[in-house]
């Protein structure tokens, strides 16, 4: 019996070891080379060395050329209020449509959470033609309100809220109806700060998925003061021909960095929400 | 017949009576509604069902985005071309290859690691943690990291490979192992999403029916393949179909690592997409491209409806 305990523990270590090294080996191998000089990013590869995963002998020069280089800076300024734009309206629209649903009885209901429900089987990235033409067509290409517009009003953001209201007792907002209070109030005062969590991960979720996205800003803005990080990274590994390693690295490691830390901070929200909806951005 | 026409015409006498009395605030309680939901349902309407009569009309077209005005009607010729053609067969080929790699890999892989972070175990956090993220991680990034771990000469992989007495690979340059490549990635960046996803399904599974059956005699490996596998049966449908849907939608992969290449052997059909409309000019055969994928991707939801609901339910 402890043969068999010892025999399983070293299992368990083993396997964990093999998680650990299958998914953190490439980020320090990423994030240290980023430290580096193109010729000791490639002498510590070939061959192999522990080096390779430690940033030995570390320098900035890296990052300080991509800051002076690149439009980075301007990158990750636009990624950043695109990002809280986004999150804002999201939140804003979502909740309010989701009172609506929950909380006034009107005709025709079903039909726009039909019409809703319909769009969460539309594949996004199928639409970019004619969802370029439609946001073109409004005068929003190459604009910062252009790259978040058509994700604004989000079903899957209407669902998790919806499902949020829908569990808050109606009895609530019962004192307060008596009291003469209208909708927009008991809306403002008494259900939303009621749904605090949702609402964060309904936040969170927005975040990433506005922070990563690519395809849509890369058909949409063209203008280089308008560009987000995204395309940014992937612009700057491609311009050259041969491209230096530790200055894509770099880029690499600014455009995770942010939301790795964001999501060590608040793990239990992100996990809770993607467990949940099943879809990520 | 007659009865049931009876109930309901009573009903409608006795409900009319309160309603009329209640016109003004009922009529009050729309406008509130609409209010509540007009920037909501305004903004649906314009992204998405507008994009998609205007995706539909414009299959029908030939026209280019750089001067959309000088377009041309031409019925189903799109359609026609993508049948006579052979891009559109290799590019849907490919991404069904693409997508059919992914699952098998990630299910089985994601399962595991559920089964794993649900057992008692030391540094259970840090390892949910590692395995999140690549979740987190863009697209982009993964795929920037990703082709210089699997660069030739230089690249992390090879390196390894390399130290360990095995030969070096050619991977993303090969026309046999790109896709296979950009598999082995996606699974990398994906499996702690599926694993995520069968953990909240292990830990809804009720402990006492495993519980009973090891009681009863039944060894760890009979409660999994008789208990636990049969009730996670939907949680395992939702991360298929899931993961599907995603695999065919992939895009950064194709434009970053590979340019669709080589050979076209990774020429995923976004990407096929993109280039057709952006960079060739040819948005109604991208039109119609999506059209297809449009439809594709709706009969796997709908199939995967279809079996949520029917009585395939523990």
């Amino acid at each position: 019996m402890k043969k068999k305990n010892l025999r399983r523990t070293a299992f368990t270590a083993a396997v964990i070891i093999l998680i650990i090294t299958c998914f953190l080996a490439p980020y320090a191998w990423v994030v240290s080379s980023s430290l580096k000089n193109q010729f000791t990013v490639f002498g510590d590869v070939s061959p192999l060395s522990w080096r390779a995963f430690f940033p030995v002998g570390a320098t900035i020069e890296n990052y300080v050329t991509l800051f002076q280089r690149t439009n980075i800076l301007i990158a990750l300024l636009n990624t950043a209020i695109v990002a809280v734009a986004q999150v804002a309206l999201t939140l804003l629209l979502c909740s309010m449509a989701a009172y609506a649903l929950t909380r006034i009885k009107f005709p025709g209901a079903s039909v726009v959470f039909l019409l809703i429900l319909l769009t969460f089987l539309l594949p996004i990235e199928a639409m970019m033609v004619p969802l370029y033409q439609v946001v073109s067509g409004l005068g929003l290409s190459n604009t910062l309100l252009g790259i978040i517009i058509p994700w604004i009003a989000s079903p899957f953001g209407l669902f998790l809220l919806k499902q949020a209201f829908e569990e808050l007792p109606v009895e609530l907002e019962d004192a307060a109806r008596i009291d003469g209070a209208g909708h927009v109030r008991i809306f403002f005062s008494i259900v939303l700060p009621n749904v605090k969590v949702p609402m964060v991960t309904l936040g969170l979720i927005t975040f990433l998925f506005c922070w990563n996205s690519f395809l849509w800003p890369l058909v949409i803005v063209q203008d280089p003061a308008r560009q987000v990080i995204q395309v940014a990274v992937a612009q700057q590994g491609s311009l050259t021909q041969l491209p230096n390693w530790g200055e894509t690295f770099a880029g690499a490691t600014v455009a995770t960095l942010p939301l790795i830390l964001l999501f060590l901070v608040l793990q239990k929200y992100f996990t809770q929400g993607m467990a949940t909806s099943g879809i990520k951005g | 017949m007659s009865t049931g026409e009876q109930t309901l015409t009573a009903s409608a006498v006795t409900k009319v009576r309160p309603r009329k009395a209640a016109t003004r605030r009922q009529k009050r309680e729309r406008l509130v509604a609409a209010g509540f939901l007009a920037p909501f349902m305004l903004l649906l309407l314009i992204f998405q069902y507008v994009p998609l009569l205007v995706m539909a009309r414009n299959s029908f077209y030939d026209y280019s985005l750089l001067n959309p005005a000088a377009e041309k009607f031409v019925g189903l010729r799109n359609f026609a071309d993508m049948i006579e053609y052979e891009d559109a067969a290799t590019s849907f080929g490919i991404t069904f290859l693409f997508a059919l790699g992914v699952v098998l890999f990630v299910i089985p892989v994601a399962f595991a690691l559920a089964l794993f972070l649900n057992s008692k175990l030391p540094a259970r956090g840090l390892v949910r943690t590692m395995i999140m993220l690549p979740v987190v991680t863009s697209s982009v990034v993964v795929a920037t990291m990703w082709s210089f771990l699997l660069d030739p000469s230089n690249g992390l992989i090879n390196g390894a490979l390399d130290a360990v007495g095995l030969a070096r690979q050619p991977f993303l340059t090969s026309t046999g192992q790109a896709l296979a490549a950009l598999v082995a990635m996606t699974l990398w960046q994906q499996v702690g999403f599926g694993a995520i996803l069968f953990l909240a399904g292990l830990q809804g599974v009720p402990a006492e029916l495993s519980e009973a059956a090891r009681i009863d005699g039944a060894t760890r490996r009979q409660v999994l393949w008789n208990i636990t596998i049969p009730l996670l049966s939907r949680t395992t449908l939702f991360v298929v179909v899931i993961m599907t849907v995603f695999s065919l939608q992939a895009f950064a992969p194709a434009f970053l690592m590979t340019q669709g290449g080589p050979q076209e052997s990774t020429n995923l059909i976004v990407y096929h997409i993109y280039n057709t409309a952006f960079i060739m000019q040819q948005a109604g055969y991208a039109s119609a491209l999506s059209v297809v994928l449009l439809l594709v991707v709706l009969a796997i939801s709908m199939i995967q409806m279809a079996l949520l609901r029917s009585r395939w339910n523990y």
